[in-house]
């Protein structure tokens, strides 16, 4: 993996969120399509050729908090949120980093599949599917939904821009997921 | 964009509105059957069409039964090519969007819901018990992208081949039918209330489906072989397409150069074909930029049996493969006036297609292009 750069790395809890301006959708978004952008705009980094850059998220709970947000709407006047409804998809984080930052390049999302953003990511540059990756390592969970679902109560967020060649800090095949490799950056 | 050489379909596996198996599809195929019908338990203010494409599987856990029925169907017709493969080096890509979500209906509501129901509601879980139970022992992927997932899960599965992680992959796409689903699309007044008519003038929206459909994938020859893909996103809007169709060009234009081919080698194309009135003029443009006046025979299957959502993409790469063993295109079920003169109103037989381009979009703006070559 010695030819992909890490270029910049994050790690964010919802604490974070208030510390970035975003546009006046981003108050309607689920958390975490709200804690998944503020990871991302946390990297400080600047997209070049946007139509080459990809986005990956992995999460291992996908939207379960907006799943028992929005079923809870049905025995509301009107019925079920349209709103809600489209933050059912643990994808939707991917759509709103593309949209807030331009990107046209392939999408992929994984759930459950945190120890293999990465490794994915470095498959896209290493055979041209992108010139650039946002990896996104994304978890909420609310003390109702984790209840229900029997999974621990969660908000926390790390994000990764990697590149092929350029400044950076070599990938590694120690780098496994995002969560060591925001540390080791750290450190 | 990328390219899989040499990655072959050994095996297909389906369960969907028009039948149990594959042969249930054929026929529907050859006779340009839909499986759409009224569903009482989708009748009601909360929902805008109660006209649906269900399968007969029932119970709590849905979802399951519907990939397991799926895979044991492509694992049987793959036998010969899974035979020497160990557990160890066989794969599996499971593709959904909301897993067991009739899960949480039935936990909010106080009703049944057994432990492998509620531990299916997460999708990853589902994932590792699927492949447990059909003797996949190496890398298990659980891919959700919207409606793209299926397509996706398709590459990803082919990927896992060309890296060398494995020998055999199943790629597996599911979804069911549920209250929590089809409430959603009527909120975004999204479905169509005489159900759903891709490509035609009077269309009004989708209609919604459940199924299991299943691939078997090896390295090496076969009759079905994939030979590129491309994805894109459209940089645009969460729920609607890119007016101008070219996200989606993008993508096909991806898989043409990873499949190192022109428009004029494509001789047939399944549409992602949704029957919403936006989807549909946005695909029409899309493979006008491609295509100009060239376009080859298209036809859409979701009047067939609906919008499966994470197992479209499996399932309607399968029709491709169906289309090509049987030399008919598919018809486009339930269409009255298209608005492409390409679009097949009925079956074509006797044409011999040697690439196919499957398409797909989704909620997200992602966009996602699927080139399967035939022998």
């Amino acid at each position: 993996m010695s030819n992909i750069a890490v270029v910049a790395t994050s790690s964010v809890t919802p604490a974070d969120v208030s510390r970035y301006q975003f546009g006046s959708r981003f108050g309607r978004m689920d958390p975490v399509c709200q804690l998944g952008l503020t990871a991302v705009e946390a990297l400080g980094v600047k997209f070049g050729s946007r139509a080459d850059i990809g986005v990956i998220v992995a999460t291992n709970a996908g939207s379960l908090t907006t799943d028992v947000q929005y079923w809870r709407t049905r025995n509301e006047p009107g019925g079920v949120s349209p709103s809600l409804f489209i933050y059912t998809l643990p994808s939707s984080v991917t759509g709103e980093i593309a949209i807030r930052h331009g990107l046209t390049g392939p999408n992929l999302c994984l759930l459950g599949g945190c120890d293999q953003v990465l490794g994915e990511a470095a498959e896209w540059l290493r055979h041209g599917e992108a010139t650039g990756c946002v990896c996104v390592e994304c978890d909420v969970v609310a003390t109702d939904a984790g209840e229900l679902a029997g999974v621990p109560v969660v908000a926390r967020a790390w994000a990764a821009f990697l590149q092929r060649g350029g400044g950076g800090i070599p990938l590694t095949e120690n780098d496994r997921d995002l969560r060591s490799l925001c540390a080791r950056v750290r450190a | 964009m990328g390219g899989a050489l040499e990655i072959a379909i050994a095996g297909c596996g389906a369960v969907s509105a028009v039948g149990a198996d594959v042969a249930g599809l054929r026929e529907a195929i050859r006779n340009n059957t839909s499986g759409l019908r009224p569903v009482p338990r989708f009748t009601g203010a909360a929902f805008q069409s109660n006209i649906v494409g269900a399968t007969t599987v029932e119970g709590e856990d849905p979802i399951y039964e519907l990939a397991d029925r799926a895979l044991r169907e492509a694992r049987h017709e793959a036998a010969g090519r899974l035979e020497n493969i160990p557990p160890a080096r066989i794969g599996l890509v499971l593709a959904t969007t909301k897993a067991n979500i009739e899960a949480l209906e039935r936990l909010t509501e106080d009703r049944p819901c057994a432990v492998s129901a509620r531990r299916h509601w997460q999708a990853q879980w589902l994932a590792e018990d699927l492949a447990a139970a059909h003797g996949a022992a190496g890398p298990v992927q659980c891919v959700s992208v919207a409606c793209i997932s299926g397509m996706l899960a398709i590459s990803q599965g082919a990927k896992l081949l060309q890296r060398d992680l494995a020998d055999a992959v199943l790629v597996v796409g599911a979804d069911c039918l549920s209250r929590f689903i089809v409430a959603g699309f009527s909120s975004l007044k999204a479905l169509d209330p005489l159900g759903c008519r891709p490509f035609d003038r009077d269309r009004a929206g989708l209609s919604a489906g459940e199924a299991g459909a299943a691939v078997v994938l090896v390295r090496g020859e076969g009759a079905t072989t994939i030979a590129g893909w491309g994805g894109s996103n459209d940089a645009n809007h969460l729920t609607g397409p890119s007016r101008d169709g070219s996200g989606l060009a993008l993508a096909i234009q991806r898989a043409l150069d990873a499949a190192r081919l022109k428009p004029r080698d494509i001789g047939y194309v399944n549409a992602h074909g949704t029957g919403t009135p936006y989807n549909d003029a946005m695909e029409s443009l899309a493979l006008r930029t491609i295509f100009g006046n060239a376009c080859p025979p298209v036809s859409a299957s979701k009047g067939m049996f609906g919008h499966t959502l994470g197992a479209a993409g499996v399932l309607e790469t399968i029709v491709c493969v169906v289309a090509a063993t049987e030399r008919c295109l598919p018809g486009t079920p339930r269409l009255t006036t298209p608005v492409m003169a390409e679009v097949l109103h009925v079956p074509q037989t006797g044409a011999r297609v040697r690439h196919s381009l499957k398409l797909g979009t989704g909620f997200g703006g992602v966009n996602a292009a699927l080139v399967v070559r035939h022998e």
